[in-house]
């Protein structure tokens, strides 16, 4: 890992273990796919079951529900060598753990828990997670989706826009608000009739990831597949922190990626009789790429160490996403600029990244939602309303 | 029948360690290990842990215990083996291990594999990437008075024997053997598994046993070298890279093969 200030020696022998084994799997076995499977706008779901075996699924969970357990670092460098490859597979694998697993974990019944989590970890069975609407992602407590209760079951309506995994998912994670206008978690078999996923095609970024349209029209379930525990915004709201945090690393992993390719190609590209990299211009943009990567690497660090311990809140999350995603992309389109003409294509990793990480500034909170939740947290002044 | 296999595994430098970042300290007579490239697990021994775990699968009941020899051992990769689940590790750290040559190591290893009672089988990487000598495993096979198999490319247990297919130039030959054995394996015999999350977090509760040579009732002087190495040095290289350019790829082809031919090359 790019890691200019040793923050490898802060982890342990296991954390480092774990980074290795992911790096190692995943330059092996995926790295040469993701060109390919981009440019086709292909998200390559036969690598799922593979992906649950390293581990990668709901790693941080416990391993009584068929989890590896392991801690918030480990769970961090697996996002960040995993979006080191591509920011769609790395949000396969936070939609997958921190959106569907956690909930089901954190606020789902023990049936719920022992029915989805071993088979999820395992990528047997793949989830999505349906916040967001057609009308201003950035407010999710304006949802319309409801949800009707009739006997023994509900009826879900509304639509649900850019959902991340939607045309793959077994079992969709529906928020939508009750007769008591209360935000809960459904847990919506992608079978069930009422229940339709649109592709959405035509994306410049995260190519290698399925966004979808979610359509519930009266689409029934069962009163058991609410998630017990879900009782208003506040619970959606607490997965896309655990999200927010495996972004925080994720995008470091990115921006180590566009940063190799521009020095590399620094070095070997020469103008004027000189290599580039000899220039005071090019130098200064793969200077700022070292040192954002290494202040995000000790941001992301020290949000897991108190992630472990149980001291982290929304506000620490919003200041690492806020931070290394817009560092990640601000490198990304600097890395392009660094490789001339050859930065346009897919070749190189480098606008692959940068167009993917456009999405990951935007979602999950935008850049601008985040300075408005540190903002209030800090002045006591919500000026996001 | 509990199986007790052995695999022995070195820890080496990167063989992917760039050319500008591998020294010899000609003096010394030694390599000086790069700054900042971690070790790794001799490729050919991860093979040999991977066959040990394909023998264990076949098995059903195998106990994998694997024995290393060194003196500056970094755990996050010598726990690998471990990780991709072998049961056991044992560690033999020594300061006199540092100048140990193919006999003296072979004397460790022989004797530790002694030590840890019955060994059924003994899979040894064909050959160390740091200096290729492929010796070790012939010497703990004569020490231990055992049939050696080179360079297995598949590994099938019988009743109190075992039925290998070692690999040779010109195609391969079946050799059967009794137990107990020593076999070495190259990468021929299956790309080692990738360590997973939960294996990693089983080897985590596996501290890895350290014996010194003492523990062995070895002296430093019962492995002092017998090989004396008079020289070590980094070959001058004079390469010169020429670009053949043509009118298309096509042509590029033509003219390479051509200059191949006229180099002698092809
Ligand atoms: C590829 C992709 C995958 C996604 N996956 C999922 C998923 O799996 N599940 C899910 O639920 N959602 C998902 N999303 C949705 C994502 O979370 C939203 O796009 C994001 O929350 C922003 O919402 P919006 O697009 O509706 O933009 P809007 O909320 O309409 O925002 C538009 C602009 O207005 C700004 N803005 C909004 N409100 C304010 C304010 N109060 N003050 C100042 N500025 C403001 C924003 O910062 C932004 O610049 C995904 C999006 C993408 C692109
Ligand atoms: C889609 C496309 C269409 C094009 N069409 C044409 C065309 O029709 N005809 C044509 O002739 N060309 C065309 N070009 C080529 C284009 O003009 C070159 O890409 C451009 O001049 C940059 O050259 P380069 O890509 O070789 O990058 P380089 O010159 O290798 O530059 C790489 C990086 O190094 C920096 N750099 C270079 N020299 C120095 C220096 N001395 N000091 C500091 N920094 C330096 C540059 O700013 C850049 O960031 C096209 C390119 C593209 C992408």
């Amino acid at each position: 890992m790019l890691d200019y200030y040793n923050v490898t020696e802060l982890l342990s022998t296991e954390d480092r273990q774990i980074q290795n084994a992911a790096r190692d799997y995943l330059d092996s076995e995926v790295l040469p796919g993701i060109k390919g499977w981009w440019e086709s706008g292909e998200f390559p779901k036969h690598l799922v079951p593979d992906f649950g075996e390293m581990g990668f699924l709901g790693s941080n969970l416990p391993s009584e529900y068929g989890c590896p357990g392991v801690n918030n670092q480990s769970y961090g460098l697996i996002m960040y060598e995993l979006e080191r490859i591509d920011s769609g597979l790395r949000s396969f694998a936070s939609v997958q753990s921190a959106l569907v697993m956690y909930p089901i974990y954190r606020y789902g019944s023990e049936e719920q828990k022992k029915k989805y989590l071993p088979e999820m970890a395992k990528g047997n069975l793949i989830g999505c997670f349906g916040l967001t609407e057609h009308d201003g992602g950035s407010d999710p407590g304006a949802m319309k989706t409801n949800a009707r209760k009739d006997g023994e079951s509900y009826i879900l309506n509304g639509t649900k826009m850019w959902i991340t995994n939607g045309n793959i998912a077994d079992v969709a994670l529906v928020w939508a608000k009750d007769e008591s206008d209360t935000v809960r978690g459904f847990l919506v078999p992608t079978d069930v009739p009422g229940f339709t996923a649109n592709k959405i095609e035509h994306k410049m970024s995260m190519r290698a990831s399925v966004t979808s349209e979610l359509v519930l029209e009266d689409a029934r379930v069962p009163a058991s597949a609410i998630l017990p525990e879900s009782n208003g915004l506040s619970a959606p709201l607490s997965c896309l922190t655990q999200a927010r945090y495996g972004i925080a690393w994720g995008a470091l992993g990115a921006l180590e990626s566009v940063y190799e390719d521009a020095l590399k190609f620094a070095k070997t590209r020469s103008t004027f009789g000189k290599p580039i990299a000899s220039r005071q211009l090019v130098q200064d943009k793969l200077v700022d790429m070292v040192t954002d990567h290494t202040k995000g690497l000790l941001l992301a660090w020290r949000l897991g160490e108190m992630k472990d311990a149980g001291t982290m809140d929304y506000n620490h999350v919003s200041v690492a996403k806020r931070e290394n995603v817009r560092a990640a992309l601000k490198a990304a389109r600097s890395a392009r600029e660094v490789l001339g003409g050859s930065g346009i294509t897919l070749d190189y990793g480098v606008i692959r990244h940068m167009l993917n990480l456009e999405t990951v500034d935007t979602y999950e909170g935008t850049r601008d939602v985040h300075t408005l939740i540190i903002g209030r947290h800090i002045t006591g002044e919500n000026a996001l309303v | 029948m509990s199986l007790n296999i052995i695999v022995c595994a070195k820890q080496v430098m990167d063989p992917e360690t760039p050319l500008s970042a591998f020294n010899v300290d000609e003096a010394a007579k030694r390599v000086v290990p790069a700054q900042g490239i971690p070790p790794v697990v001799n490729g050919f021994c991860e093979n040999a842990v991977e066959a040990a775990l394909k023998i264990k699968e076949a098995a059903g009941d195998a106990t994998i215990t694997v024995i290393s020899v060194g003196n500056d051992f970094v755990m996050d990769v010598m726990k690998k083996p471990l990780s991709m689940g072998a049961d056991q590790m044992i560690l033999i750290q020594d300061p006199a291990a540092e100048n140990l040559d193919a006999l003296g190591t072979a004397t460790v290893l022989s004797k530790a594999i002694e030590k840890t009672g019955e060994a059924d089988i003994i899979i040894c990487g064909q050959q160390a990437s740091d200096w290729d000598n492929a010796h070790v495993p012939l010497g703990i096979s004569e020490m231990l008075g055992v049939a050696c198999l080179s360079e297995a490319r598949s590994i099938d247990l019988g009743d109190g024997t075992v039925t290998v297919a070692s690999s040779r130039s010109d195609g391969y030959e079946v050799f059967e053997a009794p137990l107990p054995c020593l076999i070495t394996v190259n990468n021929e015999i299956g790309q080692p598994r990738y360590p997973t999350l939960r294996g990693i977090m089983q080897a985590s509760r596996k501290t890895p046993e350290t014996w010194t040579l003492n523990d062995l009732d070895l002296s430093e002087s019962d492995v002092s070298p017998a090989l004396t190495l008079s020289e070590l040095f980094v070959p001058a290289s004079d390469r010169e890279c020429q670009i053949i350019e043509g009118e298309d790829e096509a042509d590029s082809g033509r003219l390479l093969a051509l200059k191949l031919r006229e180099e002698k090359i092809i």
